[in-house]
């Protein structure tokens, strides 16, 4: 006996429909198998894990969620990034009308600094989690090494981050870093030019840490962040007891 | 191979009884596997994993948004090159390079220490390569045992060293004077000093570690990171709760506001 078409079968089963998501309800292996594999952004996954890889206590997400956090601090950084202006002479004026006049702008303007401080310490613990579970062990020694350039990459876009407000937190935090960079041996003046572009923090440091903190580093990050992912699953997935 | 295809063609051929084998029996089944095999130890991706990742992002992201209406990010007056406030500080996580510091020359603080750190955590997987304890929390009761000693070790130490060089006005234990004094340059106190303080402290820490639990490679090396991983958050706490105007220490309810 043939069930009568409800609304939802007959746009589920429309041309259109199937033209975008070409695997039926999951709640089959098979469709579940198809769900993972056909679409672009699941298919980072296997089909299937190990058992052990889904507990929770083992990796306690902090992988996921500093690449979670990430995410956030591109959407909110975005969203920043209509209304900050670069400028020595603006950039402040347009941090307080993001906080004062943009409809949600103080509310963007906190999680970007609250992901960012967050990102920094979930990558740091992610590391230590690594560590201690002994993960970094043969064959995933180039990943551990991927993963200690992410952990440089994610100070360098804190940091570069850290200027663009522009008020005296940033300018003297800065100064600090900029002073710490400076005392490198031999080439310390030449490193100090590099990150400054003048002799001190100005119009120059602003925009080289502005494009360095909105596309440079973002791009090297996503970057380094395919080759970690891909290279976990080439690996045999995240590393559990032998 | 070239034996075999030269093997002259009338001498029959010689059956080795220890390596004869019989065929059992044939089995009707599938050539291979397919995606959806599961084994025992196996889940699906879908719902298992990506369950636990909406869920942990969407706990996640409730916090962020809640802590982001509750707080607000910190926006002082406007960035002023004549107005240099007191203290000065780094973004946190760089305060452990400010703590450093004070204590030793800058370039021995700021870029050598941490280059050699992050090279040789790099280079921990070059090192450690017995797949003895991959997955298990700590490697063994040992290791856990060796993490809370470290732990204990580092931070009495680091410690220590902090007040005594207070004591002394940050004038490296009262060396940097001595080493005046006789006429030494100044790289003397603030580099060669403090690299043999660094190198002694880490190495009665492996000699400790070794005396008292006969550890392995792996384990040697838990110590070490540990001693990296909580002077890293140990300093950067002293660096922002613990240093008020000129860097002097103080206690974190003492702060300017603006540092809290």
């Amino acid at each position: 006996m043939r069930r009568e078409q409800t609304l939802a079968d007959r746009i589920s089963g429309s041309a259109l429909w199937r033209s975008v998501v070409r695997h039926g309800y999951p709640d089959t292996q098979r469709n579940q198998a198809l769900i993972i594999a056909s679409n672009v952004f699941l298919h980072i996954h296997p089909v299937k894990i190990k058992r052990y890889a889904t507990k929770v206590t083992y990796t306690f997400c902090l992988g996921g969620l500093s690449f979670f956090m990430f995410l956030v601090l591109v959407m909110t950084g975005v969203l920043l990034m209509f209304y900050y202006v670069p400028s020595t002479d603006l950039a402040y004026q347009s941090m307080k009308d993001i906080e004062g006049s943009v409809t949600f702008g103080q509310l963007m303007r906190n999680m970007h600094r609250w992901a960012a401080q967050g990102m920094v310490i979930a990558v740091f613990l992610h590391m230590g989690r690594v560590f201690y579970t002994g993960s970094y062990k043969p064959p995933r020694e180039f990943n551990w090494v991927i993963g200690v350039l992410l952990l440089v990459v994610t100070f360098l876009l804190s940091f570069t981050g850290y200027l663009l407000p522009w008020d005296q937190l940033a300018y003297w935090a800065v100064t600090v870093g900029a002073n710490i960079g400076g005392a490198t041996p031999i080439i310390g003046p030449q490193v100090s030019r590099v990150l400054l572009g003048d002799f001190q923090i100005g119009q120059n440091t602003l925009i080289r840490f502005y494009t360095l903190h909105v596309i440079f580093l973002p791009l090297v990050a996503a970057f380094l962040m395919a080759v970690h992912f891909w290279r976990i699953r080439k690996d045999g997935g995240i590393s559990g007891p032998l | 191979m070239a034996e075999l295809v030269h093997q002259p063609t009338d001498a029959p051929a010689q059956i080795d009884e220890k390596k004869k084998q019989k065929l059992l029996e044939l089995v009707r089944g599938r050539a291979v596997a397919r995606p959806t095999d599961l084994a025992d130890d196996e889940v699906m991706v879908w719902p298992s994993l990506v369950v636990i990742e909406a869920v942990s992002a969407t706990i996640f992201l409730a916090i962020m948004v809640f802590l982001s209406v509750m707080v607000n990010a910190p926006l002082l007056e406007m960035a002023d090159p004549n107005k240099t406030p007191n203290p000065a500080k780094a973004p946190w996580y760089f305060l452990n390079l400010q703590e450093m510091l004070l204590h030793m020359d800058p370039a021995l603080a700021g870029i050598i220490v941490p280059s050699v750190a992050l090279i040789m955590i790099a280079a921990i997987p070059y090192i450690d390569r017995s797949p003895l304890g991959v997955g298990i929390l700590g490697t063994s009761t040992k290791g856990r045992k060796i993490i809370w000693f470290t732990t204990v070790f580092t931070i009495v130490v680091e410690t220590g060293l902090i007040l005594l060089d207070e004591a002394s006005g940050r004038t490296g234990f009262w060396l940097k004077t001595l080493f005046n004094d006789w006429g030494l340059p100044e790289w003397s106190s603030g580099m060669v000093m403090p690299t043999i303080v660094i190198g002694i402290f880490i190495a009665a820490l492996v000699v400790a570690v070794k005396k008292i639990f006969n550890p392995t490679t792996r384990e040697l090396i838990i110590a070490l990171y540990t001693g990296f991983f909580v002077s890293y958050w140990f300093l950067a706490i002293i660096g922002t709760s613990f240093r008020g105007p000129g860097q002097d220490l103080i206690l974190p309810w003492n702060l300017p506001l603006v540092h809290h």
